[in-house]
């Protein structure tokens, strides 16, 4: 187990999704969890968010990962990252990069960082 | 006309209006009428963030809004007007914004207030204000994205 944790914010049933796709690639996790905007304001989004991360995520370091900058997820993330709740927020997120959240051993949050957004990036691309 | 939408909508600018509505209608200018965004730069850009190129954004006051908005309508830019509640709208409409119809796009349950679908929940105010702005004849008609069915409020409020 690493010393980190994070909650996908996503809209529709993207978040659940997600991390049902990564339990069929990686198996089940226990540091990353999902939450929809649906039928949520912000205010209640940001809450829930908290409820999460204090209930499961207590003692470790938190992340959130939403599928857009920008829109009422990446807002209520941008909040949390703003009082100071969460470490970082990742936005755009993909599969690959999510694989990396979860797998990355523990090393330095800058290199953290950059090393899950650039996995993200390089998964994306078109054949011809 | 170029105020191609009057929005009704806790989350401001969100996916709805910068995909659903700006990808529909094409709008240039957002205008959020809000007093405390208005003062409250680190919502302000985090209210910015994911905006598309070629459309801006800007926060207004509603004291400001009633003085310039005019303005706003003889430019002819194609623009959105989104604020947060339905009083506020009102306020706008009744203080000479040429409203038709308003559109609702997200009042979220909270203690108080009566849900009516699944993303609009409504206070007693609320109902009365749409009762009375039906009579003024201004619609007031939920519709969350564009391509879903309109619903007018009046038909789901109290009144």
């Amino acid at each position: 187990m690493t010393g980190r944790c994070g909650v996908v914010v996503a809209h529709g049933r993207l978040a659940e999704g997600m991390l049902s796709a990564l339990t069929r690639v990686a198996g089940e996790q226990d540091n990353l969890w999902a939450i929809s905007n649906q039928g949520r304001g912000g205010e209640e989004l940001e809450a829930e968010i908290t409820q999460i991360l204090d209930e499961r995520g207590a003692g470790r370091q938190a992340y959130l990962l939403s599928d857009m900058d920008g829109g009422s997820c990446g807002q209520a993330c941008r909040r949390l990252l703003a009082s100071g709740r969460v470490k970082a927020v990742f936005f755009g997120i993909n599969l690959p990069l999510l694989v990396e959240f979860v797998f990355l051993p523990d090393e330095s949050f800058e290199r953290f960082v950059t090393t899950v957004v650039d996995k993200g990036r390089k998964a994306l691309g078109a054949h011809e | 006309m170029s105020v191609l939408l009057f929005r009704v909508d806790e989350r401001l600018i969100h996916g709805q209006v910068v995909v659903g509505w700006a990808r529909r209608l094409r709008p240039r200018r957002i205008i959020v009428v809000d007093d405390d965004l208005a003062g409250d730069s680190l919502e302000r850009s985090i209210y910015r963030t994911g905006l598309p190129e070629g459309l801006r954004a800007d926060f207004w006051s509603e004291r400001d809004a009633i003085s310039l908005l005019p303005e706003v309508l003889d430019s002819g830019e194609p623009t959105f007007v989104l604020t947060a509640d339905l009083p506020t709208m009102a306020r706008l409409a009744r203080r000479g914004m040429p409203i038709e119809e308003i559109n609702v796009g997200g009042l979220h349950r909270a203690e108080g207030r009566r849900r009516v679908l699944p993303y609009v929940s409504l206070d007693e105010g609320d109902e009365r204000l749409i009762a009375e702005l039906e009579e003024e004849g201004i619609r007031v008609v939920a519709r969350d994205v564009p391509t879903a069915a309109p619903i007018r409020l009046s038909e789901r409020a109290r009144g």
